[in-house]
């Protein structure tokens, strides 16, 4: 890794000035599990001249309750999120997302701002410069998505605007079925986006002056009963193949609302538009919810060798809602 | 540049390090793994694949257990850390009882990733006196062995958890 300045910073304000400073050459760096991986293998073209550290800012880290919903500061780590006992009934969804995220030592680090924000894992994307020099693509400004033509088993079976790697984010699959906003600060003040537009199909919509500063979920139904699944080829560290996270709210067998998000399938999060509506005011039973994950995977269209992940992901989904409907 | 120190506590002690480009100053791009083995020589925590998906460089930052080859080291400052030559006695050099149980349960082959292990186990004992094995497998769930040492490292735990009880 090379060296670069290094600046702590204590307040929001402090950090976005300081990012004007360096007029979009200086990277954010809070958990730092996938920046300083980054960083190291020197993936990006442009190596960023500065660091912020906003671990230094205290007023960053908190998960609180308030009459608007569930808040949660950009700082608060992933082993806390698992653990928080604000997060219980459908909200158990996010907490069970962060605590499936790669391992112990990982989430005691990575905060839930960093989970969203975190670059991608596609292996063109990742390749380091240190074996031969890092693969130009699309993502990164200057020729072909290599997925397409190359081996793309762990990419987006849901198509891509030229750039085919997946989200590898597993609390944004959980903050989209929350209907969550994230709450973004930069030079030209406080913008909130909801995670849907937060995602863009290369990457996210935060600019180089903004960083995250808070996640913001509303109250939901009283009903809502919610699951998130995974599925990976090792439990611990693996990035999700196919991430679920569903929640459904019941009244006496019927179906009232649905929301049914998909994870790693696609370059953001992904909701199952279909499927939710197809579920909305149906007596639930098993043919139902089958025809339900068919419909969720309706639009897929997989590459030369990923076409496994449709199944998985039509699995998962008929699972987390069996979970959802018969608990 | 303004002048820049950072304050560790390893293991205990104090260690007051510059902030710089000079060879026998820290650089910002330093991971805490490396200050840790080649500035304070204290060779017993091991670098795996330094990505961070082994678990083989973790040490405690305030008693919980998190990857050093991820951390900056200039992000450490004023931070108590523990890695494994903190566990034992330092005025008799007798190993840590959890030390002490993986020897007598032969819970490594080449050792490598063995201080990681000890630490994630540390950790975990510190906050939860009688873990159940679930417990003890997520704990671990974040280290490696290719000497498939795992059933033993349980073996050990076990021990020494039999041995607090008695």
């Amino acid at each position: 890794m090379k060296s670069l300045q290094h600046v702590n910073v204590y307040t929001v304000e402090e950090a976005v000035n300081t990012l004007r400073e360096f007029q979009g050459e200086a990277m954010v760096i809070a958990g730092g599990t996938d920046i300083t991986g980054v960083l190291k293998d020197k993936l990006l073209p442009d190596y960023p001249k500065a660091l912020v550290n906003i671990k230094t800012i205290p007023a960053l880290s908190y998960i609180k309750e308030e009459s608007s919903g569930i808040k949660i500061g950009s700082l608060a780590t992933l082993s806390e999120l698992s653990k928080s006992p604000l997060l219980q009934g459908q909200y158990k969804v996010l907490a069970k997302a962060a605590c499936n995220v790669a391992t112990p030592q990982i989430r005691n680090m990575g905060t839930i701002g960093g989970n969203l924000g975190q670059d991608t894992r596609c292996w063109y994307y990742r390749y380091p410069h240190s074996l031969g020099g890092r693969i130009m693509c699309l993502r990164k400004g200057n020729g072909p998505c290599l997925a397409v033509a190359g081996d793309n088993r762990y990419h987006s079976v849901f198509g891509g605007q030229g750039c085919f790697a997946s989200c590898p984010s597993d609390t944004a699959v959980a903050l989209l079925a929350l209907n969550a906003e994230v709450k973004v600060t930069g030079k030209w003040g406080t913008r909130t986006i909801p995670v849907q537009e937060f995602f863009h199909p290369r990457g996210n919509s935060l600019k180089k002056v903004e960083l995250i500063q808070e996640i913001q979920m509303p109250y939901l139904a009283e009903k809502t009963r919610g699951c998130f699944l995974k599925y990976t080829l090792r439990k611990p560290v693996d990035f999700a193949i196919v991430s679920v996270a569903v929640l459904v709210a019941m009244e006496e067998g019927v179906c009232s609302e649905a929301r049914i998000v998909l994870g790693a399938v696609a370059p953001g999060p992904l909701r199952a538009k279909k499927a939710e509506d197809f579920l909305k005011g149906k007596l639930i039973d098993a043919t139902v919810l089958e025809e339900a994950g068919h419909l969720a995977v309706s639009g897929a269209k997989p590459l030369s060798m990923n076409s496994y992940k449709v199944e998985i992901a039509r699995t998962l989904v008929v699972r987390a809602l069996t979970d959802c409907a018969f608990d | 540049m303004p002048e820049r120190f950072i304050t560790l506590f390893v293991n205990g002690e104090q260690y007051n390090l510059e902030v710089g480009e000079r060879p026998w100053m820290v650089r910002t791009s330093h991971t805490l793994a490396y200050t840790l083995r080649e500035s304070l020589e204290l060779t017993g925590t091991k670098v795996g694949c330094n990505k961070g998906e082994c678990g083989s460089c973790t040490v405690l930052i305030e008693g919980k257990p998190v990857l050093s080859c991820l951390t900056l080291t200039v992000e450490c400052d004023q931070k108590k850390i523990i890695t494994i030559e903190g566990l034992e006695d330092p005025q008799t050099g007798e190993l840590d009882p959890l030390q002490q149980a993986f020897v007598q349960s032969g819970a490594f082959q080449c050792g490598f990733c063995t201080p990681g292990m000890i630490l994630s186990v540390k950790a975990l004992l510190d906050v939860n006196a009688a873990p159940v094995e679930e417990d003890v497998k997520e704990a671990l769930s974040g280290h490696y062995c290719r000497c498939i040492s795992h059933y033993h490292v349980l073996d050990a735990v076990s021990r020494v958890l039999k041995k607090a009880g008695e």
